[in-house]
């Protein structure tokens, strides 16, 4: 079966300085994979240069077979929330129907097939009430929920999302949660960028481990979460 | 001075129409700059214009043309407007130099470049070179009915292409990486907003100059965000503003003095904007105010 995400050899250097060296993973399709590791260790690098947000210097990615741009609706990307100026004049319910914007292409305008879609997404990360809402007036964890909603707009197959519990209340991490369970129970795939070690087995079938930049280990939670391993990507290792 | 006796001077009415519309595109356009936070992508286009416009006067000169049509300025303004803008921030994006020092420098640079050309042009005996140093303080005054009517056409075609690529642009100006994800490409949006930008820019040059165009981008949305809070409302209150303030600023320039119009205008648009701070929903002065009036609950 065709993985939902191939990296072979991804590196990424800033101002000469490398920040993720010679990737390598494996996202089958279907399963929910973790990418986890310390601050720095180059996890939200990993996802921009998979979808080519920032130049790889070297490697490549391909989604379901094929160069992103041949599947590009394919594939959602939840930022994280610090990635855009809340302060922008829009609402909610706006920022949602954006998700769909791919799916029309060039110079379409959105009608009644994507107001619904959008509507749908937020009902099911529970903003359906705040759609009138002015962005600038959300609480952190509105914001993930906004963005979640925006991707699911996108109906995608392969969700990419950039930790999606930073900064959330407990309302919202339930209903991040009960998404990710969702789309489990659907089949479709997600990459997420996961802080709590805690919570790793929890939502995550597969796990990347990166340490100082590298893939420490990359697979399924029960070979590759393991105490040894999490060490050497937490530099713990003796 | 009555509106009758007004209205039936001719360079009045052209004065106020002309300023009128730089206004209103100036405004509507100028959102997007606003909201990019590069708001002086307005300053280094009208002064990268320079060069651009003495260029289209030479080569229209040279094909034996009238040096100063309308349209000539406008296209060789918009040409290097736009280059200038893209330039700066690709040198952003390829180095470490901050987007605020690579505008300063293709500004500074091109408008060097500009007064060497304009140097250049004094010393030759070229026809209509005459008023060739309007372009950097302005003169509304010299707006002809023919500089109208190209003003009005190329102001409607840029607003135009904002409406038409409503969806796009808006997204883009949002949230650049999804603009792109989505399949909406940088190379294809970001020269078509730039170049609507330096449109709405230059189209000032010849009646307010590259030195004070920088305001009639840069006030109207930033007073109109005050009182909009989605971003179709904001373009179009920041062109009425723009609109409204040039109009009032032209009437003002001509029962006044004669004194010059562009300067003025600026005038009210900072008043419009001191106005917006202080009395819009978003004030922080009202709100400050209201607290003092409603102390809060122990």
């Amino acid at each position: 079966m065709i993985p939902a995400a191939e990296v072979r050899g991804l590196s990424v250097s800033y101002q000469g300085r490398p920040v993720l060296r010679d990737a390598t993973m494996t996202v089958p399709a279907g399963v929910v994979m973790g990418v986890v590791g310390p601050n720095g260790s180059g996890k939200s690098t990993l996802l921009k240069a998979m979808l080519g947000l920032v130049t790889p210097s070297a490697g490549e990615a391909r989604f379901f077979g094929s160069a992103l741009p041949r599947v590009r609706q394919r594939v959602g990307y939840m930022p994280q929330h610090t990635a855009v100026d809340w302060d922008f004049p829009t609402t909610v319910g706006d920022v949602v129907l954006m998700g769909t914007y791919g799916r029309l292409g060039w110079l379409r305008r959105p009608g009644r097939t994507e107001r619904d879609t959008a509507a749908r997404a937020m009902e099911s990360t529970g903003i359906g009430d705040l759609a009138g809402r002015q962005i600038g007036q959300l609480s952190g964890g509105q914001r993930q929920r906004v963005f979640l909603a925006r991707t699911l707009a996108q109906q995608p197959d392969l969700f990419v999302m950039d930790e999606p519990f930073q900064g959330v209340d407990a309302v919202s991490q339930q209903a991040i949660v009960d998404v990710l369970h969702r789309l489990r129970r659907e089949g479709r795939t997600v990459i997420l960028v996961h802080h709590d070690l805690g919570t790793v087995t929890t939502y995550c079938d597969h796990v990347t481990l990166l340490g100082a930049g590298r893939v420490i280990s990359s697979g399924g939670v029960d070979k590759h979460f393991t105490d040894s391993h999490i060490a050497a990507a937490y530099g713990l290792a003796r | 001075m009555t509106p009758a006796a007004f209205l039936s001077d001719h360079t009045f009415v052209m004065v106020t129409a002309g300023t009128t519309v730089i206004g209103g595109v100036a405004g509507a356009l100028g959102s997007f700059a606003y909201l990019r936070r590069q708001s002086l992508v307005s300053d280094v286009i009208s002064h990268a214009a320079l060069p651009g416009t003495l260029l289209a006067f030479l080569l229209l000169t040279a094909l034996g043309r009238d040096g100063r049509t309308m349209l000539g300025l406008l296209i060789g303004a918009t040409v290097t407007g736009t280059v200038a803008v893209i330039a700066a921030n690709a040198i952003t994006r390829h180095s470490r130099v901050a987007i605020d020092t690579a505008m300063a420098l293709v500004l500074s640079t091109l408008f060097g470049l500009g007064m060497l050309l304009m140097q250049h042009i004094q010393r030759r005996p070229l026809p209509g070179k005459g008023d060739i140093q309007d372009y950097l303080f302005g003169n509304a005054s010299t707006i002809t009915r023919a500089d109208l009517t190209v003003s009005l056409a190329v102001g409607t075609l840029t607003v135009g292409v904002v409406a038409v690529f409503w969806k796009e642009f808006a997204v883009a100006t949002f949230d650049r990486d999804l603009a792109g994800l989505l399949g909406f490409h940088h190379r294809i949006l970001d020269p078509l907003i730039f170049g609507a930008i330096a449109v709405a820019t230059v189209i000032g040059l010849k009646a307010v100059g590259l030195v004070l165009m920088v305001a009639f981008v840069v006030t109207p949305p930033a007073a109109a965000r005050q009182w909009t809070r989605t971003l179709p409302g904001m373009v179009i209150v920041s062109a009425l503003i723009g609109a409204g303030a040039s109009a009032l600023g032209a009437y003002l320039s001509i029962v006044l003095g004669p004194v010059p119009t562009g300067p003025v205008i600026v005038l009210v648009l900072f008043l419009v904007f001191i106005v917006s701070l202080l009395l819009s929903p978003r004030s922080i002065v009202l709100a400050a105010y209201r607290r003092r009036r409603s102390p809060a609950l122990p």
